[in-house]
C-alpha cells in the first residue's frame, strides 16, 4: 500500500484537475442559466478539489519522511541524513513541490471561501451586511478552480512531483541544497506562497465582480481582509527572505536587487498600491476600476515573477529550480490568464464607472498619487530586471543592471512616497473647499520640515563614504514621516478633531454630498503601525548603508582588531561536525575597546563543507543587537593558522526587519474582523442605498 | 512667529549646507593613506560584477578571480589611477557586463529615463483626472 502512495498522489492530482474543470464549467453554466441547483453544487465540488489536492500533498510529504528515493523529486532533494523538519520543508524546497504547495494553498483559501457561500445562502435578509450574492461567490470559486486547473495541468505535463526513478532506484538521495538547510526554508517560502495565493484570491474576486457587472459595497468589504492578508504575507515573505540572505549567505548584504528578489518585491509594491486603492474605494465608492485593475495586475506580476525565477532566463544568486522548458509553459499560462482577465476587464469595465467628486487638495488625490508612484516603482524595478534580457534579445550586446541603478531609481521614488505618506493622514477626505483646519495642519509642517532638512543635512556630513545625497534623502524621509505621524496622532486625539469633524459634516450636507464615512479607529491604528514600520525600516536601511564600518583582514589565534568602539579578538580555531556538514569555526570574542578584559560576547563564523556533495559554504557569525549588529565572515585559509576574515559593524541593522514586523502587525490589525467594522459596513451600505441610485444591479 | 526667529530657522539649513559642501569636496579628494585606498577599493569592487560567480559583486564573490581583481583594483589605486580609469580598464577586459551600473548611452536611454517618463505620465494623468473631476464630476 505505502509503495503505491506516489501513484495515489499522482492520481489524486489528476482527479483534482478533472474536478476543477467540472466545478468551473457547472458553476459558470449554473450562473448563466440562473440555476440554483448547479450554483449550490459549487462549494461541495470545491471542497472535493481541496481534499484531493491536500491528500496529494500529504502523499508527497510521506514520501519525503520515509525516504522513498524511487520518487525522482525526493531523490533529488532529500537525503536519509536530513533532519525531519528539513525533510518536510524540502517538499517546497524546489520547483515541483513548491508548485504543489502553491496549488494546495489556493485550494485551502478557496475551501474557506466555500463556507462563506453557505452563510450567504442561509441569510435570507438581503439588507444584512452578512448577505452576499451567492452568484458572486460561485463565480469566485469557478475562477479559482480554473486557476487550479491551469496550475495542475502545468504540473502534470511539465514537472510532475511524483515521477518515479524505476527500475534503478538510488540507494541514497542527493542532498537538499545546503543553502536551503536553514530555518529560513521553513518560514520564507510558505509565507511568500500564501501571499501569492492571497493575490490569486483577489484576482478571482476582481474577475467575479467584473463578470457580475458590479463591485458593490459588500463585495468591497469582503475583498478587504483578503487583500490585507495577501499583503501581510507578502511583506513577511520578502522580509524573511532578506533576513535569511543576511544571516546565511555570508556576504553581509540584506538586499541585492537580484532578479529573484525583484520577482517577489514587484508584486509587493503593487499589493501595497492595491491596499491603498481599496481604502480609497471603500471611502469614496469610486475608483473601482483602479482597484480591480490592480487586483489583476498584482496576480499577473506574481505569475511573471514565477516565470522569471523558474525559467532560468536570468542569472541569479538564489539559483532555484531553473529549466527553460518550464519557462515556456509558465509563459503560456501567464498569457492565457492575463489575456483573459484583461479581455473581461475591457468588456465589462464600463458597467462600473461611477462619479466621484473631490477637490484637488484632498486625501483622495494624495492617495491616488501614492498609488501611481507605487505602480511606477513596480514597473521601474520590472524594467531594470528585464532590461538585460531585452538588450540581449535585440542583439545590442550584454549588460548588467544591478544595485547602483536600482538605488538611483528607487530611493528618490521612495522619498516622494514618504512625503505623501506624511501628509495624507493629516488631510481629510473629500474636502470641498480648502478647509481652515487642514490649512493650519499643513502650514504647521513648514517649520518642522526645515528643521528636518537641517538635521538631515547635518547627518549626511557624517557619512563614511562619499555620496551622501541618498543619506540626506533617507534621513529626511524617516524624520519627516515620524514628525507627521506624531502630528497625526495629536490631531486625532485632540478636542480639535471632534469640532472639525462636525464642521465638515455640516459643510458636506450644505454641498449635498454623502455624509463622511468615519475612518474606523482600527484602520487608523493599523495605519499608524504600518507607516511607523516604514519609518523604522528606512532608518535601518539608511544607517546600514552609510554608517557601516568594515575591515577585511588576515587573522589568526591571538590577533585582534579594534573597530567602532569594540575590539575583536580571534581566540581559537575549532572543528565542528554535524549530521550534514563538517566545518572549521573561528571563535572570535567581542570586547569593549575601553577595557578589553570585558568580553561582551562571541561570534562564530564557519566554513562548512557538506558531506553529501562536498559543497563549501561560508556561514557568517553575527552578534545581533538592537543598536548594532557585529557581523563576521570567514574566507580563505591564508596560512597554517590564519584566515581571511571580514568584520563589519552594522549600526541599526535589525531595524530593517523590525520595521517589516511592524508593517505586518499594522496589516494584521486592519485585516482583523471586528463587530465595529461590520457595523460600519452596515452603515455605509445604508448610506449607499439612500444616497446613490442603485447603479450596480447584480446580474 | 517672530520674523527674526523665522529668518534664523530659514538660515539654519543654508548654513549647514554651506558647511557641508566644502566637507564633501574634501572627502572626494585624492586619498593619502593606504587605509582610504582600501575603502575606495571596496567601493569600486561593490559596483563591479564578478566574471565567474552568478550575479555577485566582486566584493561579495569568493571566487579566485574576484580576489585577483580586487588586488588589481588596489594596486591600480596605489598607482594613482582614478575610479573611472579602473572601471574602464575592467570593461575593456571583461566587457560591459562587468558594470552593475550600465553606461549612459543611446541604447540604455530607455532604462535610465523609463522610470522618469512613467512617473511624469502617471502623475500627469492622475492630476488631469482630478482637475477635470473638480469641474465636471465625471470619470
Amino acid at each position: 500500500m505505502t509503495t503505491m502512495l506516489p501513484e495515489i498522489g499522482h492520481i489524486l492530482l489528476i482527479i483534482s484537475s478533472v474536478l476543477a474543470l467540472f466545478s468551473a464549467a457547472l458553476t459558470l453554466i449554473g450562473v448563466k442559466q440562473n440555476n440554483a441547483y448547479l450554483v449550490g453544487l459549487s462549494p461541495t465540488l470545491f471542497r472535493a478539489i481541496f481534499t484531493s489536492v491536500f491528500v496529494s500533498l500529504l502523499c508527497l510529504i510521506y514520501c519525503f519522511i520515509t525516504d522513498d528515493f524511487s520518487v525522482a523529486y525526493v531523490a533529488n532533494h532529500s537525503n536519509s541524513q536530513l533532519a525531519l523538519g528539513y525533510k518536510v520543508a524540502a517538499v517546497w524546497g524546489s520547483h515541483e513541490g513548491s508548485m504543489l504547495f502553491w496549488i494546495f494553498a489556493i485550494a485551502l483559501w478557496g475551501a474557506i471561501i466555500s463556507y462563506h457561500i453557505k452563510m450567504a445562502d442561509c441569510t435570507q435578509d438581503k439588507a444584512s451586511d452578512k448577505y452576499q450574492d451567492a452568484q458572486y461567490f460561485a463565480r469566485l470559486l469557478a475562477i479559482l478552480a480554473l486557476v487550479i486547473l491551469g496550475f495542475n495541468l502545468f504540473l502534470l505535463f511539465t514537472s510532475n512531483p511524483f515521477a518515479r526513478l524505476l527500475p534503478n532506484i538510488p540507494i541514497e538521495g542527493r542532498d537538499l541544497n545546503p543553502i536551503l538547510q536553514d530555518i529560513g526554508l521553513i518560514l520564507h517560502p510558505p509565507m511568500l506562497f500564501l501571499g501569492y495565493v492571497g493575490l490569486t484570491v483577489c484576482f478571482a474576486a476582481a474577475l467575479a465582480s467584473l463578470l457580475g457587472g458590479g463591485f458593490n459595497t459588500r463585495q468591497i468589504n469582503y475583498l478587504r481582509p483578503w487583500v490585507l492578508l495577501a499583503w501581510v504575507f507578502l511583506t513577511g515573505g520578502n522580509a524573511f527572505g532578506s533576513w535569511w540572505a543576511y544571516n546565511e549567505l555570508g556576504w553581509g548584504g540584506w538586499w541585492f536587487w537580484d532578479p529573484v528578489e525583484n520577482a517577489s518585491f514587484i508584486p509587493w509594491l503593487v499589493a501595497t498600491a492595491l491596499v491603498h486603492s481599496l481604502i480609497l474605494t471603500q471611502h469614496t465608492h469610486g475608483f473601482k476600476l483602479t482597484t480591480l485593475l490592480l487586483c489583476l495586475l498584482a496576480f499577473s506580476l506574481s505569475l511573471l515573477g514565477s516565470f522569471l525565477v523558474r525559467s532560468g532566463i536570468v542569472q541569479s544568486v538564489h539559483a532555484f529550480a531553473a529549466d527553460p522548458t518550464r519557462g515556456m509553459s509558465i509563459l503560456c499560462l501567464l498569457v492565457i490568464f492575463v489575456g483573459a482577465a484583461l479581455l473581461i476587464f475591457a468588456l465589462k469595465a464600463h458597467h462600473l464607472k461611477q462619479d466621484v467628486t473631490f477637490a484637488l487638495f484632498s486625501k483622495e488625490t494624495l492617495l491616488l498619487l501614492g498609488i501611481v508612484i507605487l505602480v511606477v516603482a513596480a514597473f521601474s524595478v520590472l524594467l531594470g530586471t528585464f532590461y538585460p534580457l531585452i538588450y540581449e534579445l535585440l542583439d545590442l550586446g550584454t549588460l548588467s543592471v544591478g544595485a547602483p541603478y536600482f538605488n538611483a531609481i528607487f530611493v528618490p521614488l521612495t522619498f516622494l512616497l514618504v512625503l505623501l505618506m506624511g501628509i495624507a493622514p493629516l488631510v481629510q477626505w473629500q474636502i470641498v473647499q480648502w478647509q481652515n483646519a487642514s490649512k493650519t495642519r499643513i502650514t504647521s509642517l513648514l517649520i518642522p520640515s526645515l528643521v528636518i532638512l537641517a538635521v538631515a543635512g547635518r547627518v549626511s556630513l557624517q557619512a563614511a563614504s562619499g555620496s551622501s545625497l541618498f543619506l540626506l534623502l533617507g534621513t529626511a524621509a524617516a524624520l519627516w514621516l515620524l514628525v507627521c505621524l506624531l502630528l497625526t496622532i495629536l490631531a486625532a486625539s485632540g478636542l480639535g478633531r471632534r469640532i472639525y469633524t462636525r464642521q465638515l459634516t455640516q459643510n458636506r450636507s450644505e454641498h449635498g454630498l454623502n455624509p463622511p464615512v468615519k475612518s474606523s479607529k482600527q484602520g487608523f491604528i493599523a495605519m499608524l503601525f504600518a507607516h511607523f514600520g516604514v519609518a523604522i525600516t528606512i532608518i535601518g536601511a539608511t544607517s546600514v548603508s552609510f554608517f557601516e564600518q568594515e575591515a577585511l583582514l588576515r587573522m589568526g589565534p591571538g590577533q585582534g582588531k579594534p573597530l567602532a568602539g569594540y575590539v575583536l579578538v580571534y581566540e581559537s580555531t575549532e572543528n565542528v561536525e554535524t549530521n550534514s556538514f563538517t566545518a572549521i569555526q573561528a571563535n572570535i570574542s567581542i570586547r569593549d575597546a575601553a577595557n578589553d578584559e570585558v568580553i561582551l560576547g562571541y561570534v562564530r563564523p564557519q566554513r562548512q563543507t557538506f558531506k553529501s556533495n562536498g559543497m563549501e559554504m561560508s556561514h557568517a557569525g553575527i552578534d545581533h543587537g538592537l543598536w548594532r549588529d557585529i557581523y563576521v565572515s570567514m574566507g580563505l585559509q591564508l596560512s597554517d593558522s590564519e584566515y581571511l576574515i571580514r568584520i563589519s559593524y552594522k549600526p541599526l541593522a535589525s531595524w530593517i526587519w523590525l520595521g517589516a514586523l511592524l508593517m505586518m502587525l499594522g496589516g494584521a490589525i486592519a485585516a482583523w474582523p471586528t463587530r465595529h467594522f461590520s457595523y460600519q459596513a452596515d452603515l455605509t451600505t445604508l448610506v449607499n442605498l439612500s444616497h446613490h441610485k442603485p447603479q450596480e444591479t447584480l446580474a | 512667529m517672530n520674523p527674526i526667529l523665522r529668518f534664523l530657522v530659514l538660515l539654519l539649513p543654508i548654513t549647514l549646507c554651506g558647511i557641508g559642501i566644502p566637507c564633501l569636496s574634501v572627502a572626494q579628494a585624492q586619498p593619502i593613506s593606504s587605509l582610504s585606498y582600501q575603502q575606495q577599493a571596496i567601493d569600486i569592487s561593490k559596483v563591479l560584477r564578478c566574471p565567474m560567480a552568478t550575479n555577485q559583486s566582486l566584493f561579495e564573490s569568493q571566487a579566485p578571480i574576484a580576489h585577483e581583481l580586487k588586488a588589481q583594483i588596489f594596486s591600480m589605486l596605489e598607482q594613482g589611477q582614478s575610479q573611472d580609469e579602473i572601471i574602464d580598464f575592467m570593461v575593456q577586459r571583461y566587457g560591459q557586463k562587468i558594470r552593475y551600473q550600465p553606461e549612459f548611452k543611446a541604447s540604455t536611454f530607455a532604462l535610465w529615463f523609463g522610470p522618469l517618463l512613467l512617473l511624469v505620465l502617471g502623475v500627469g494623468l492622475c492630476l488631469a483626472l482630478v482637475t477635470r473631476r473638480k469641474t465636471q464630476t465625471t470619470i
